[in-house]
């Protein structure tokens, strides 16, 4: 098994080449920037020598002072355009292949991942990539060009003190890289905790009426408080060594300035010292000299940030292979034949096989009925179908073709579904069932609307279809979700249904209604319908009864 | 900013701490400036040795205090943020015993993550700075003005453009942006989490390009407005480099008039350093503004039945009776009640029959506060409920409802939220009860065993059944059972009805039904219709 922190900088390492014309912008302009720091110290230097000798207004180096001003600020506006630029393009990059390698695994991902988790990965995991490419990488070119630029000034008046900054300057990398030992664990951690925190509210968000009626809310509270807590212990561990490292900076700076100044004010005190303007120049360069080793220093905690981001990433299902082509065949979108030869399947090797050794065949336009109490393999024969999970073991063919030689898209343009918990997403129901197929007209929204008796409930909705339902169908009950998702399956119109449980929440009477459309939807359509005994008279059809993933009996015709 | 000092106030708490913080950042500041007075004093009149030793010890004070600084006033504002969400937390609670309504999960945790982290920046890089600056200006003007009060005024002019007027001018432009930044942040959050969690009905409607569109469009929205917070952040930038530079050059023309005043160059430009970040902080402060109005937002929702400010006492009898009800969810829905009136006594099981839709759900709803009845009144005991507290009701009905929520957590943890105090024997037997005993006894984990997000490590019916072991392990006198054997088979289903009369022998049992088994051994049967409820035979 690979390990995952080589993995991450691995990772990091492509993504740091990929982004590395992007940010020469921004180095450009932070040389820019420190040429015109040092023209504004001399300029300075040479104003405060000339007063200081009474010699009056020096009005060239204040011209001179003036414009390096102006160059500065005009220079960090381009500078963070660039530096912007250079950061979005990187997240859009980033989000846009976690999206894909996502939406590519499809829901299997979930049963090792909490959706919270996921977004967070998504969204704020690669928001905290940004500033590695938008400020680190330029940083880290800078804090070595900007300091060699300045001590290369420094140099062509005192080379001493040329020398002392330098050797300062040295000093940084060499704290920074000593309380950067423990940073890259602490910023995992405090990542760890981040998104743990944050699925942990979303899924008590999520159930917040159930905290609310057992009075739990302040139990709830202080252990919220707990996690918040704990976060705030981890990233103050990272804090910790990123502000050492800034305070090893400052007494390095604040070191290299009082010795230069000490050895300026004793030759003053001699007499030696040749030309005071330039001993300014020199103690002016000092701050200019630190500036960017500063900026380095502020954006190293970037780089454990992304770091840790690269870790949850490299984590994420690997991008899908490209389907073999050749071996795809084409299935015709009319008259599907199903067959199951020895399918095995488990979700967890600790619980044991979902699905052990399964055959069965459904012709074309047949109806197969799987029985069985619940946990017995019905829903998992669903998913295989559905193209959510593949078998361990064994083949799934549609038409004779090996189903798993389909791609995705093919895969779901073939069937259509209707499951226990149907999502619905907040917007109006038109839009929900519309979901299925979004090229569909208003007129054939509504024929599936009514052919589900939606509209038995949205007439009497204020805006009728056009009524808006919150996230996960607030304002519908069970059974009215439900008959949206049968809605769904009448636009969809494909030659599979796959049927779980569809009427687990309806009552007798809407059950009588609903099987009485499901049935038209039927015909001439191959279905595979799982459901206990009772509601299952209504079809006719094959019969399957399974018992802890195995074929326990088989009814009706071959 | 109403809302930020709204905010303020929820961090008395910390007070002292974050009080702490700006108190050392000044010292640290008075360190530095000390240090340049001093260095300008070298240079203006020549080394003296004692000043050369005040260097020394002033230096690594700085370093010391800045240090201090940073890990006390962070410190502290973690545990203010901390506190904050916790506070957040408790807000949205107050307001969702019925659900979150027409909020989205994923918008309420873009407030609770990043409009709460937004409000860092206040203390951190606004409120900390500006106690350096205001510290700053009567030693400008007393340091500067010894030498000249012409430089002094203009050198401290400039600082106040730059440490007060020009942040407070960012922060107001801000405000809207920042507006924007939020809600794109939130916009985006909740179609990445709608896609992710809907991933099973994305995978089989085929909808991932769709998906994937839709977030591109969002992350669009988002990175324009970013672009514009961080254009403004720049603009914000570049004027307090423009406002130092004028300052320092109003010091050097000085020096050009007269040499004494080269002592304050230095004091100048440490002045002008410590402020330098303020203007760009200042849009911060305006983006934090507006977070701070959508965490007060999100927390301030009201919950739809307020307890009344002096409860009648607990009642003794858990007698359930409506009188008379009247209800309707909203005014343009048609009414669910009109005139109820059922008697449930203590200790009776009845059960509740009707097509889906009749107001099942809106009963149970009624009874345990979640929303008040318009005409009409429900008793427990024989005291009306509107006058008892929310709690106090609650904790005598346990409701399996129809979106009764399993957490990402242990199935031991799921049940606990019952009753915290159970025992492992408690919590068998009522998975007994629920007859998923057998199940859990086969895990690997047993009860340890995580049932996954929404129960998805189970089947619906398998999930449906843990819901139902924590309503049986309740303690509560009254249960309210909506439909607790969907998803199951037929067998199961009568055997469930038979262990029920055992394991809730003593309580009163409400059974909502679209049909009954024939298993229940029921007292009464109510069939509801038309708003009203009447006994059917039984």
């Amino acid at each position: 098994m690979d390990d995952p922190r080589t993995a991450a900088r691995a990772w990091l390492r492509i993504q740091t080449k990929l982004s590395r014309t992007a940010a020469l912008p921004v180095v450009a302009c932070g040389l820019v920037a420190v040429l015109a720091a040092i023209l504004g110290a001399w300029c300075a230097a040479a104003a405060l020598a000339q007063g200081l000798a009474g010699k009056g207004i020096a009005v060239m180096p204040l011209l001179g002072f003036a414009a390096a001003g102006l160059v500065q600020a005009g220079i960090g506006l381009v500078s963070e355009q660039a530096s912007f630029s250079a950061g979005a393009t990187a997240r859009r990059r980033l989000r846009g292949d976690a999206l894909d390698r996502l939406l590519a695994a499809g829901p299997a991902v979930l049963r090792a991942s909490h959706s919270g988790a996921l977004t967070a990965t998504v969204i704020d995991r690669i928001e905290a990539v940004d500033p590695m490419f938008g400020r680190y990488l330029p940083a880290a070119v800078m804090a070595m060009a900007g300091p060699a630029l300045v001590a290369l000034a420094a140099l062509q008046v005192d080379p001493v003190a040329a020398l002392i900054m330098a050797l300062a300057g040295l000093l940084v990398p060499v704290a920074m890289a000593l309380s950067g030992i423990g940073a890259a664990k602490a910023a995992r951690q405090q990542f760890a905790a981040m998104s743990r925190l944050q699925a942990r509210f979303l899924d008590r968000i999520k159930g917040i009426a159930t905290i609310v009626l057992a009075g739990r809310t302040e139990s709830e509270a202080v252990a919220l408080g707990l996690a918040a807590d704990d976060l705030r212990r981890r990233t103050m561990r990272v804090l910790r060594m990123a502000f050492l490292s800034s305070a090893a900076l400052d007494l390095a700076a604040a070191a290299a300035l009082v010795l230069i100044a000490l050895r300026y004010g004793a030759q003053l005190r001699d007499a030696s010292l040749a030309d005071p303007g330039m001993a300014l120049f020199v103690l002016l360069l000092v701050p200019q000299f630190f500036a960017p080793l500063r900026a380095f220093a502020a954006a190293y905690q970037d780089r454990m940030h992304a770091i840790g981001a690269a870790e949850a990433l490299t984590e994420l299902p690997a991008s899908p292979p490209p389907p073999p082509v050749l071996d795809v065949r084409h299935v015709a979108a009319q008259g599907i034949t199903i067959a199951f030869e020895a399918v095995s399947l488990s979700w967890d090797p600790a619980r044991g096989k979902a699905l052990d050794d399964v055959s069965f065949r459904v012709n074309s336009g047949e109806t197969l009925i799987l029985a069985g109490p619940s946990g017995s393999g019905k829903s998992s024969i669903i998913e295989i179908l559905l193209g959510f999970v593949a078998p361990d073991s064994g083949r799934v063919t549609f038409n004779g073709a090996d189903f798993a030689s389909l791609v995705p898209a093919a895969q779901s343009r073939l069937t259509a579904w209707i499951g226990q918990r149907p999502v619905l997403f907040a917007g109006t129901v038109r839009e929900n069932i519309r979901f299925a197929r979004p090229e569909a007209s208003d007129a054939e929204v509504e024929d599936a609307a009514r052919a589900a008796r939606v509209e038995s409930f949205t007439a009497v909705m204020p805006h009728g279809i056009d009524t808006v339902i919150g996230d996960g169908g607030y304002g519908l009950s069970g059974g009215q979700a439900q008959r949206i998702a049968i809605a769904r399956a009448f636009l969809k119109d494909a030659p599979v249904l796959l049927l779980d449980e569809p009427t687990t929440h309806l009552d007798p009477t809407t059950e009588a209604e609903v099987f009485e459309s499901l049935k038209r939807l039927t015909v001439g359509r191959t279905t595979v319908l799982a459901s206990h005994a009772t509601a299952a008279h209504a079809f006719s059809g094959r019969r399957i009864d399974l018992r802890l993933g195995r074929v326990a009996s088989s009814r009706g015709a071959p | 900013m109403k809302a930020l000092v709204r905010i303020a106030r929820l961090w008395r708490r910390r007070a002292v701490w974050l009080a702490a913080g700006a108190a050392i950042a000044v010292a640290g500041l008075a360190a530095a400036v000390w240090m340049m007075t001093i260095a300008g004093a070298l240079v203006a009149a020549g080394g003296v040795l004692a000043m050369g030793a005040g260097l020394r010890v002033l230096g690594p004070a700085r370093v010391v205090l800045r240090y201090a600084e940073r890990l006390v006033s962070h410190d502290a504002m973690f545990r203010a943020i901390a506190d904050l969400r916790v506070w957040f937390f408790r807000g949205v609670a107050g307001s969702s015993a019925g659900g979150l309504g027409f909020r989205r999960a994923g918008d309420v945790v873009s407030r609770l993550v990043n409009d709460v982290e937004a409000l860092d920046g206040v203390y951190l890089r606004v409120l900390i700075p500006l106690a350096g600056a205001v510290f700053l200006v009567p030693v400008l003007l007393w340091q500067i003005g010894q030498g000249s009060l012409v430089l002094a005024v203009v050198v401290v002019g400039l600082f106040g453009v730059g440490a007060f007027w020009l942040p407070w001018r960012a922060g107001l432009v801000t405000l809207a942006a920042g507006e924007r930044l939020g809600a794109a942040m939130s916009g985006l959050r909740v179609s990445v989490h709608d896609a992710l969690a809907g991933l099973r009905e994305v995978r089989a409607f085929g909808a991932q390009g769709r998906v994937l569109a839709d977030i591109q469009v969002r992350e669009g929205i988002l990175m324009a407005a970013q672009r514009d917070v961080a254009g403004r952040a720049a603009r914000a930038g570049a004027l307090a480099v423009l406002c130092a530079q004028a300052g320092v050059l109003a010091v050097l023309v000085g020096v050009g008039l007269d040499p004494a005043l080269a002592a304050s160059a230095f004091l100048a430009v440490a002045a002008f350093e410590a402020i330098g970040g303020l203007p760009r902080a200042g849009v911060a402060a305006g983006h934090a503004a507006a977070a701070a109005a959508r965490v007060l937002e999100g927390a301030s929702g009201e919950a739809a039945v307020v307890d009344p400010a002096v409860p009648a006492a607990a009642p003794r009898g858990n007698a359930l009776r409506f009188e008379g009800v009247h209800f309707g969810w909203q005014a343009d829905r048609p009414t669910v009640f009109n005139g109820l009136t059922l008697d449930v006594p203590s200790g009776n099981r009845i059960a509740l029959l009707g097509p889906s839709g009749i107001g099942k759900s809106t009963l149970a709803a009624l009874a345990l506060k979640v929303a008040a009845p318009q005409a009409g009144r429900i008793l427990l005991g024989g005291v009306d409920i509107a006058t008892l507290d929310a709690a106090t009701v609650r904790g005598r009905i346990g409701w399996l409802s129809q979106s009764t929520h399993l957490f990402a957590d242990t199935i031991r943890a799921n049940l606990l939220l019952a009753r915290p105090e159970a025992d492992e024997a408690a919590l068998w037997e009522a998975l007994r009860a629920a007859r998923i005993a057998d199940m859990v006894a086969g895990l690997p984990a047993g009860l340890d065993s995580f049932v996954g997000e929404a129960g998805s490590g189970f089947s619906g019916g398998q999930g449906r059944r843990l819901a139902l072991a924590r309503v049986l392990l309740s303690q509560a006198p009254i249960l309210i059972l909506d439909e607790p054997c969907a998803g199951l088979d037929a067998e199961t289903e009568r055997a469930f009805f038979t262990t029920l009369n055992e394991s809730a022998a003593g309580r009163t049992v409400i059974l909502i039904a679209h049909r009954l088994t024939g298993a229940e051994r029921l007292d009464r049967i109510w069939r509801l219709s038309d708003g009203k409820a009447a006994a059917a035979a039984g």
